[in-house]
């Protein structure tokens, strides 16, 4: 597995922190006076059927001196007794120089009457020690939460001031007002600047003393949803940071970071004799730009062992011992570096095959989807090498495990590359892969015995990113382990299957696809009755469910890159039957996004069957679609998976019976 | 009660990220010039036989000492090395251990990796992790852990001791042989004062004889196998060698901590522990007679105020560990007041409640998630995690809950912590295990109930018409008792209801795809013990018209909610069934112009833990499916696993048969 974690991996602990950290009220304020509707409420306003909704969440940041004080107020109201349990106990987790006071909470029945939570009842405890770090928390529990009562609590909390600070506007479940008081910085050259995500924009009020105030309303719950895009895309937040220019022209901007990143990067892609002589080992004989950057792309995949990678075989005792690369030079001779060290080598190496290579600065689109109108780059966070070949940039990445020559990880296919540039850098799409590239190839030659079972030998092979991702999720087992994820991934689909002869090829091969090959004997494959044997001749889909089996959606709908599916199922039919139908599920068109094909031959004097089914998505580049067309895409899967079930009858002769 | 548990997911994801971002990884590694201590290098060179490639892991070392001095003071001392042979088995190079904040000292945590080249690495204070119970709001238990699977190739040794120091309120200690891994030696060594003596129970083998010096005692036991995982086994606990030791000071002398000779004696002590705790006041005198004011009998008095204490919010506040306070619950009055409590306070308030309405009760220690944990020749309050309730009833009340004690008379059994089983049933987790009546001298362990698979029962009916065109409407209807309905509660009541419809979609669609639902009306009838669920769905091509002349459908129409995966052709455990039973009739109107070309033959299988039977008839153009299961329940032993596996393949494959419709 790669582990391609920088800076995010850290600010996911303080995005947790503050996820939690969120309910507020003004330093110092008391409670803020009920309204009676509140008390009487007998369901939620803002969706229907939530077990608990906020009344009101508000967080005043005031900034002073170093720190920042959040001091956090939140009032829910509970209807159902899931609301009781789910918001009953309240956690604050923190970290680090933070600093957590002032909890206050109660409970308030629909008399009226408060049940106030005593001082002792909030419990200190050190959720993680270790190494001089310590997760804390303040936990309590709220009186008497029942159906019907409100309950309401807040604190303040301390921390250091941070250029970047994200604040969620949705929780999990629904809330009235969400309503943040900022006071910008006082001292920082820099002004304040808010960015919302996911939402309308949130329009800034100016307030007293120096604040000003962000209020967003009736807003839903958050909930997840498979084949969402990544969370931050989908989920309402805003982010709070400073910067240079509040109104800086973001074409200016990204102008003056590109060129600061070709300065930064530009030393480390330094070129000396050895680097010279390496190059030309690599590239040999090779003349055509594209063959040589090939080669020079896999000498670095072959001579460099990447610790980034925990499959590479570096032991942890080497990885421990191994000291950090300042140069390609260094990375050449060590034979081993991170992912960033074999960047920049094979940027080196091509630089002295007299290419001129840039770094390309991308997003992460399992992170966000960049927008470049956007203008700071927190969002801007990994990189590869680009090169202009002919008219066109080419983009690579060796130091990421898997991946082929000429593709990137999906994470940065189809994505804005910041190319940076002495002069002019400018933003190019990285191409999306097309359904080609990443292909399953199934191929299975079988027999169906008189009593249903199907038994044979198997083929599955996988390219592109399809192949990425199954290296990636079997590298580090055992083969075993890997046996058994294979062997579960079968009986999902078939409980009854028996497997044997397996053989999984190329695993943590650079290049080569993916393979699983195996024997397989499924009893009751077919159903038989008195004088007939069904069968699902897709053997490959046989008891996968619908992809989208639920009639609502929310979010939008997300995969991660476009694929292609190939089979070839040749069925050897058993003795004393003979097809009574052999008719084909029809093909079907989505477009140029999608396409179904299955042709069903009866072969060999009608003694065997032979399927072969080919499904494409994603074409066009076509992996992103708005919830409103929820309904469209799941009838075209579940017209893939009703015509993938599609079942012929075999029909027992007069003298078999 | 103290659980003894595990880290949460939450928790996990915590360090996880910790890990991954090596925040807690404070200082560099510093490798060479360590040595791995004189045991761990001899457990180190023990040859090990060699072990099937599912094996993750080897434990060469499982050792636990303690010394117990006069004064009650305990000094426990655990080693332990495991061998890394696969990737799977990197997880295995970790220690952890309880301590206790309040009374406990930890006097030394160290761990080391022997790595394949033989180079050591000692794991420094900095790498120890201290982690608080997860899920409590407070808990004075905490963990320290080392977790050194990223660090362990294959082939490493991992080793680790602990120290720590305490004043157990108990004379009693529990060992378990191995966990899942094969273990080349395990013992147990318990040092006690000179005159002072011990006593070993051994569970799940023969008794395992200590070697004995003076005041000493060792058991030991070499070569035990690794206990492979399978679907519906027995949990490792029940498979495992345990030993359970209890010791005496001295003839004549009063020990530090308490001992228990008999399970009487474990009922006393618990009971001078919680019976002052029943307290009750104006206020919640007053709400239990609220709450029983409309009701008419003894059973329904018991029904309000169980309803009740399983509406308190379930919050684990844990202190005073160390001196018995995970036995002790919380005042009742006290619960009252919050309204929120552990299992022991709700079993305790609802007992206080109880009694303002002139009903008596007992609080009930039990062990929750193993029925056969609890062992009947051990009495000790250790074996038990959870609290729940014995009420006193009339020969007037009837339930399938009531055991009889011997002095006592009909007790009803509940658990108030539970609030998905009404009164009256009982958690399936709960059923057939051993648990004691807090009862002062009256106490006793007792079989809890066992509810019989008639009462935990699926019954399904459905009414559909299918067109030429293949396409279908389909009425379902779904009524659940018992344990079943106890299921189909907790999704419904686990899932804010957008999720729920979704989860019944998942369900309907995984059999009809395409299926457009139309309606999804659950009624949760929890005082009856009941769940019904109404759903009605239209789908296009449920049929497959072939040739223009044949349609086919399979007129089992949703799969069956519970799966049994019996599938591996070879078994080593024994098989462990709950009781259920489930019927299903369905009526499919069939489209004119077609007649029933064929149907699948009828299934009957029948063995001593089952039955199971399909029926298909037409009559007046309809096809009427009937199919029924009754799992008796039980431990099957492993010899007769290819009559269980034969039975439930014969139940799968008659689900999937279709029935086969001519054009006239």
């Amino acid at each position: 597995m790669n582990l391609r974690l920088r800076a995010a991996s850290y600010s996911a602990v303080f995005a947790f922190a503050l996820l939690f950290a969120f309910p507020s009220s003004v330093a110092g304020q008391d409670w803020k006076p009920v309204d009676p509707s509140h008390l009487a409420m007998k369901a939620p306003t803002v969706e229907p059927d939530a077990d608990a909704e906020a009344i009101l969440w508000e967080v005043i940041v005031n900034s002073e001196d170093i720190d920042v004080v959040l001091s956090h107020y939140i009032r829910i109201k509970i209807f159902t007794p899931r609301g009781k349990e789910n918001e009953g106990t309240v956690e604050i987790p923190y970290l680090g120089s933070i600093r957590i006071k002032d909890i206050a909470a109660r409970t308030i029945k629909p008399d009226g009457s408060i049940i106030e939570m005593k001082k002792d009842a909030v419990f200190d405890k050190t959720l993680v020690k270790a190494g001089g770090l310590k997760i804390k928390a303040k936990s309590f529990a709220l009186p008497s939460v029942e159906p019907g009562v409100i309950v309401e609590y807040r604190w303040k909390e301390f921390r250091r001031v941070s250029f970047y600070m994200r604040f969620q506007l949705q929780r999990d479940i629904p809330v009235q007002v969400v309503k943040y008081y900022i006071k910008p910085y006082p001292s920082f050259q820099y002004g304040m600047r808010l960015a919302c995500f996911n939402g309308v924009t949130v329009p800034l009020q100016k307030e007293k003393n120096g604040f000003v105030s962000a209020t967003v309303n009736n807003v839903t719950a958050f909930r997840e949803e498979p084949r969402m895009p990544p969370e931050d895309q989908v989920r309402r937040w805003m982010l709070i940071f400073y910067a240079e220019d509040r109104n800086i022209d973001p074409k200016r901007f990204w102008n003056e970071h590109g060129k600061r990143v070709y300065d930064t990067f530009k030393p480390l892609m330094k070129v000396n004799d050895e680097i010279r002589r390496a190059s030309a080992e690599a590239i040999g004989e090779a003349s055509a730009p594209e063959q040589k950057l090939e080669r020079l792309f896999n000498y670095c995949r072959a001579k460099i062992k990447n610790v980034s990678d925990d499959a590479s075989g570096v032991s942890q005792e080497e990885r421990e011992k191994m000291k950090k690369n300042n140069n390609p030079s260094d990375t050449l001779k060590r034979g081993m570096g991170t992912w960033a060290d074999i960047n920049l080598l094979f940027a080196s190496l091509a630089q002295a095959a007299g290419f001129d290579p840039h770094l390309a600065m991308l997003g992460d689109r399992s992170d966000t989807f960049f927008d470049p109108n956007f203008p700071d780059d927190y969002f801007l966070q990994t990189f590869n090498v680009a090169i202009r070949v002919g008219e066109g940039w080419r983009f690579f990445d060796p130091g990421t495990p898997y991946v082929q020559f000429g593709m990137l990880r999906w994470q940065e296919e189809g994505n804005h590359a910041l190319i940076s540039d002495p002069k002019e850098p400018t933003f190019v799409m990285t191409p999306l892969s097309p359904p080609e590239k990443s292909m399953e190839k199934c191929t299975a030659k079988l027999r169906l015995s008189e009593d249903g079972t199907l038994e044979g030998d198997v083929r599955i092979e996988y390219t592109g990113h399809l192949a990425v991702q199954h290296k990636e999720i079997n590298d580090e087992d055992s083969p075993q382990q890997r046996e058994q994820t294979l062997l579960d991934a079968i009986k999902r689909r078939m409980a009854t299957a028996e497997i044997s002869d397996i053989r999984i090829e190329n695993v943590t091969d650079p290049v080569k696809p993916f393979v699983y090959q195996f024997h397989i004997r499924v009893p009751d494959y077919a159903q038989k009755t008195g004088k007939r044997l069904f069968l699902q001749p897709a053997f490959f889909q046989k008891g996968e469910g619908p992809l989208f089996p639920t009639s609502e959606r929310k979010h939008s709908i997300y995969f991660h890159y476009p694929w292609k599916e190939e089979d070839e199922v040749l069925i050897e039919l058993p003795k004393g039957f003979t097809l009574d139908n052999a008719d084909a599920p029809g093909p079907f068109n989505v477009n140029q996004v999608g396409a179904y094909n299955v042709k069903l031959h009866s072969i060999n004097d009608g003694q065997a069957l032979r399927l072969q089914r080919s499904f494409f998505f994603g074409g066009g580049g076509s992996i992103l679609f708005p919830s409103q067309s929820y309904a469209s895409l799941k009838k075209v899967f579940d017209t893939l998976h009703e015509r993938d079930s599609h079942t012929i009858t075999l029909r027992q002769t007069a003298s078999n019976q | 009660m103290i659980i003894k548990e595990n880290a949460s997911l939450r928790l996990l994801a915590l360090i996880l990220c910790l890990t991954l971002t090596g925040l807690w990884r404070s200082t560099e590694a510093t490798p060479a010039a360590e040595d791995a201590p004189p045991w761990l290098r001899q457990a180190a060179g023990m040859s090990a036989p060699a072990q099937s490639k599912y094996v993750p892991a080897i434990a060469l070392l499982r050792e636990q000492s303690i010394r117990v001095e006069e004064d009650g003071r305990v000094t426990t001392v655990e080693r332990g090395a495991v061998k890394v042979l696969t990737n799977e088995g990197r997880g295995e190079a970790s220690a952890r251990m309880h301590y206790l904040t309040d009374t406990g000292k930890v006097r030394n945590f160290q761990a080391w990796i022997i790595r394949p080249s033989g180079e050591v690495k000692k794991f420094g204070k900095d790498e120890v992790l201290d982690l608080a119970v997860p899920n409590d709001v407070y808990n004075e238990v905490r963990i320290k852990a080392v977790f050194a699977g990223r660090e362990a190739d294959n082939g490493t040794i991992f080793g680790y001791e602990w120290t720590v120091e305490d004043r157990s309120v108990f004379t009693q200690f529990d060992w378990e042989f191995q966990d899942q891994l094969p273990t080349l030696l395990s013992r147990f060594t318990l040092a006690l004062p000179q005159g002072w003596r011990a006593e070993g129970v051994t569970f799940n083998r023969s008794a395992v004889e200590p070697a004995i010096n003076g005041s000493s005692y060792m058991w030991e036991l070499r070569d035990l196998p690794f206990i492979e995982e399978e679907p519906s086994a027995p949990a490792v606990t029940n498979i495992a060698p345990r030993l359970a030791v209890s010791y005496f000071s001295a003839t004549g002398k009063p020990g530090p901590a308490a001992t228990f000779d008999s399970w009487s004696a474990v009922s006393r002590w618990l009971t001078s522990l919680s019976d002052s705790q029943a307290t009750l006041d104006d206020a919640l005198a007053s709400k239990a007679r609220q709450l029983t004011a409309n009701a008419k009998t003894e059973m329904e008095r018991i029904h309000a105020i169980g309803r009740f204490a399983q509406s308190i919010n379930y919050v684990s506040i844990q202190t005073g560990v160390g001196r018995g306070g995970g036995y002790r619950p919380h005042a009742a009055t006290e619960v009252f007041a919050k309204a929120y409590g552990d299992c022991k306070d709700k079993a305790n308030l609802m007992r206080a409640m109880l009694r303002a309405v002139g009903i008596t009760s007992y609080l009930v220690c039990i062990y929750s998630g193993d029925p056969a944990y609890v062992r009947e020749e051990w009495p000790s309050p250790q074996q038990f995690n959870h609290c729940i309730i014995a009420i006193k009833v009339s020969d007037e009340t009837e339930a399938a809950t009531i055991v009889k004690h011997p002095s006592i008379g009909r007790l009803l059994i509940f658990d108030p912590t539970d609030d998905m089983t009404p009164v009256g049933d009982l958690p399936d987790h709960e059923q057939g295990s051993f648990a004691l009546i807090i009862a002062g001298d009256q106490g006793a362990l007792m079989r809890m109930p066992v509810t019989p698979a008639e009462m935990n029962r699926l019954d399904r009916e459905a009414e559909a018409t299918l067109s030429a065109d293949g396409s279908i409407v389909v009425k379902l209807r779904e009524n659940s008792s018992g344990q079943s309905a106890v299921e189909e509660r907790r999704a419904f009541r686990g899932l804010a209801k957008p999720d729920y419809i979704k989860v019944v979609e998942r369900w309907i669609t995984r059999g009809v795809t395409g299926a457009s639902i139309t309606k999804v009306e659950p009624v949760d009838k929890m005082d009856e013990g009941r769940f019904a669920l109404d759903v009605e769905f239209t789908a296009s091509r449920y049929g497959q018209l072939m040739q223009g002349r044949l349609l086919v459908f399979k007129p089992a129409l949703v799969s069956r909610h519970e799966s049994i995966f019996l599938t591996e052709r070879v078994r080593r455990h024994d098989v462990v069934l709950e009781p259920y039973s489930y019927s299903e009739q369905v009526k499919v109107k069939l489209p004119d112009g077609f007649a029933v070309d064929e149907t699948p033959d009828p299934v009957k299988v029948e063995s001593g833990f089952g039955a199971y039977s399909t029926v298909y008839e037409v009559k007046d153009g309809q096809l009427h499916f009937r199919r029924n299961l009754i799992v008796r329940g039980g431990r099957i032993p492993a010899n007769q696993y290819a009559v269980v596996r034969g039975f439930f393949e014969k139940m799968r494959a008659a689900e999937q048969s279709p029935v086969v419709l001519m054009k006239k």
